[in-house]
């Protein structure tokens, strides 16, 4: 009995290698995603229903944006990934590298539903932004009693010595909130001592913080009211139960966008092609907004009030969000890094 | 007679293999890369041999300033280490069995937690807000919130308490070899419980002594978890600005030169201090 089961099952991995050359073999994708809840939600959105819609195997590897594009650059004569998923700008150093091939607007059936933002480099071979995080001002609601409604706000004495600053040089978030001040303070992407000036200005009466817990930590023991941060992040913050809410001031918030991009020498172009336009489409920006409060960069997108309230929504409200030419700050960034770390040690 | 007593010259020899061949692979080999890669210049003279990384490291004060902070550190911490680590290790070798191995349970346990789960640990206690805080408020001595974090104070404590064991237990072993006896002379021939300490425990101790504080000194020089969580971005250690070169700026040159200084500078300390307490009475 027993040798009549093995010798059946033998039988059926003997088929399953049989066919998984052939016809009836599903195809596979492979893509990377961030890894945790990120992951989960990512799952749950986007590549769960692509696999049923198109009975297709979608393969992720957990690998964040600077590992992916590591990856990227050592498989380049022989890519394993079909899609890969940028945050932090790195989609510009890769496409830049020829690692990712441009997209056609006819390619994409949910084109025309984007924001101009979303797709305007997929000509480039970067891939549409598919939402999005917003860089803008977090406060503690009990303790701030006034809401910050300009970055200037962050000198604002009645914050003294509860600021939290972000360091810019080991952390994107940080980095855009810091280029945001700078613009503010008068500076522009060629001239940064205005922002770092800006910053001395804030450093006796705040603390510098380089990750995001210790945000976290800080604004539950009381010590922090006020930080440049990301708004998806103060969503986390309220699920922990800390009364913190976001603002996007005055001036811009910056956008910090999550891109979906097409690998160049990818094999199953067509396919990838089909999980770009799914990954860009009305019903999973949504989710992303619902699950995580990342602003949803498909127009069509419409979220009910608290949802709205909580992510930056409406055309009028997008038009306002402020983005930083990510080729640029690539090309500065190991000058910036030096010239803050001096800017902030003590 | 002899010659069966001593072991063919082959013998140690194939013992060792396995260890230098490991240390070859993950020691030598990207050392004498690291010290390539900081002589290599890049970009649009890529491939030419080039001192500009070290020119760099040596052109301005800001680097000097976080290796004068990071020795600084490390010899507070050694010292400490020290003071607190040889009673403890001495009073561990006159404990009674039971109470030996419960004590050397509690310094060996911190060790088998993560260094990063330890620091957080750190960061509750010193934190604003924190333990430390509401303790010192409670008592009535501050007002205020009062917070060690961002602190080389608060760097200071959470390392000593990360390293305290390697010197405790080396130590100990040191100690362990001291014929009881001996003690026990000193004190019969008149030598009070501080001058047996002074002039038996401590000189037969000093091999202990030496090699746990070179490793103690050596993990902190090196370190760069703790003090970035505890002393944060704005209290930067040279380990911490190789870290920032390699993944944050990229800068693999110039932090590779960072390393090589760093290593150059540790062995010029440590070798002169092991010469010396080899001489006090170790090996």
């Amino acid at each position: 009995m027993k040798k009549i089961k093995s010798i059946g099952s033998a039988a059926i991995v003997l088929a399953s290698f049989a066919f998984s050359n052939g016809a009836f073999a599903q195809e596979t994708l492979v893509i990377n995603s961030f890894g945790g809840s990120y992951e989960e939600t990512h799952r749950k959105l986007v590549i769960t229903p692509f696999e049923e819609k198109y009975n297709v195997k979608v393969e992720v590897v957990t690998a964040y944006s600077a590992d992916a594009l590591a990856q990227l650059r050592a498989q380049k004569d022989n890519p394993q990934f079909d899609v890969v998923h940028f945050s932090g700008g790195l989609e510009h150093a890769a496409a830049a590298e020829g690692l990712l091939d441009a997209i056609k607007a006819e390619e994409l059936s949910n084109y025309g539903q984007m924001y101009d933002f979303a797709v305007a480099g997929i000509d480039k071979g970067i891939g549409p932004t598919y939402s999005t995080a917003v860089i803008g001002l977090l406060y503690n609601t009990e303790k701030a009693a006034t809401p910050p409604t300009s970055w200037k706000d962050l000198s604002n004495e009645a914050y003294a010595n509860h600021v939290l600053i972000t360091d810019a040089a080991s952390n994107t978030y940080g980095l855009l909130g810091f280029l945001m001040m700078n613009q503010v303070a008068g500076g522009s992407l060629d001239n940064i001592e205005p922002g770092l000036d800006f910053v001395k200005g804030l450093l006796p009466t705040s603390t510098v913080v380089s990750k995001s817990p210790e945000i976290q930590q800080n604004f539950a023991q009381g010590n922090g009211w006020i930080a440049p941060y990301a708004q998806d992040y103060a969503h986390t913050l309220t699920k922990a139960g800390l009364p913190v809410k976001f603002v996007q001031p005055e001036e811009g918030g910056v956008l910090a966008p999550i891109t979906v991009n097409l690998v160049a020498g990818s094999k199953k172009r067509d396919l990838a092609l089909k999980f770009i336009d799914f990954s860009i489409r009305a019903e999973a920006s949504k989710g992303w907004a619902e699950a995580l409060r990342y602003t949803p960069t498909n127009k069509s997108v419409e979220l009910a009030d608290d949802v709205a309230a909580e992510v930056v929504y409406g055309e009028e409200a997008v038009a306002k969000l402020v983005t930083f030419d990510a080729n640029k700050i690539a090309a500065n960034r190991a000058a910036w890094n030096e010239a803050w770390a001096r800017a902030i040690a003590k | 007679m002899t010659q069966s007593l001593r072991p063919g010259s082959r013998e140690p020899a194939f013992l060792l293999a396995p260890g230098l061949f490991f240390l070859l692979i993950a020691f030598f080999f990207p050392t004498l890369q690291l010290l390539a890669q900081s002589v290599i210049a890049v970009g649009s003279e890529a491939g030419r041999l080039t001192l500009e990384h070290y020119a760099k490291a040596f052109s301005d004060d800001f680097y000097a300033g976080i290796a004068f902070r990071t020795f600084k550190l490390s010899i507070i911490i050694t010292a400490i280490c020290l003071l607190i680590g040889f009673p403890l290790a001495v009073a561990m070798s006159r404990a009674g069995r039971g109470v030996r191995t419960l004590l050397i349970l509690i310094i060996v346990l911190p060790l088998m937690t993560s260094v990063v789960i330890r620091t957080f640990g750190w960061l509750v206690i010193l934190g604003p807000g924190g333990v430390l805080s509401w303790t010192l408020n409670a008592l009535g001595l501050i007002d205020n919130s009062v917070s060690l974090m961002h602190t080389e104070t608060g760097i200071v404590i959470a390392m000593v308490q990360v390293l305290l064991p390697f010197l405790v237990l080396t130590t100990l072993g040191s100690l362990n070899q001291i014929p009881k006896s001996l003690e026990e002379a000193a004190r019969v021939m008149g030598a009070g419980f501080f001058r047996g300490i002074r002039h038996v425990t401590l000189p037969m101790s000093v091999p202990g002594l030496a090699s746990g504080s070179v490793l103690v000194f050596a993990l902190s020089i090196s370190s760069f978890i703790t003090p970035s969580l505890v002393g944060g971005v704005r209290l930067p250690v040279v380990a911490g600005s190789i870290y920032q070169q390699m993944t944050g700026s990229f800068d693999w040159g110039f932090g590779a030169a960072l390393s090589v200084l760093l290593l150059i500078a540790t062995l010029v300390l440590i070798v002169p201090y092991m010469v010396l307490t080899s001489r006090m009475g170790g090996r």
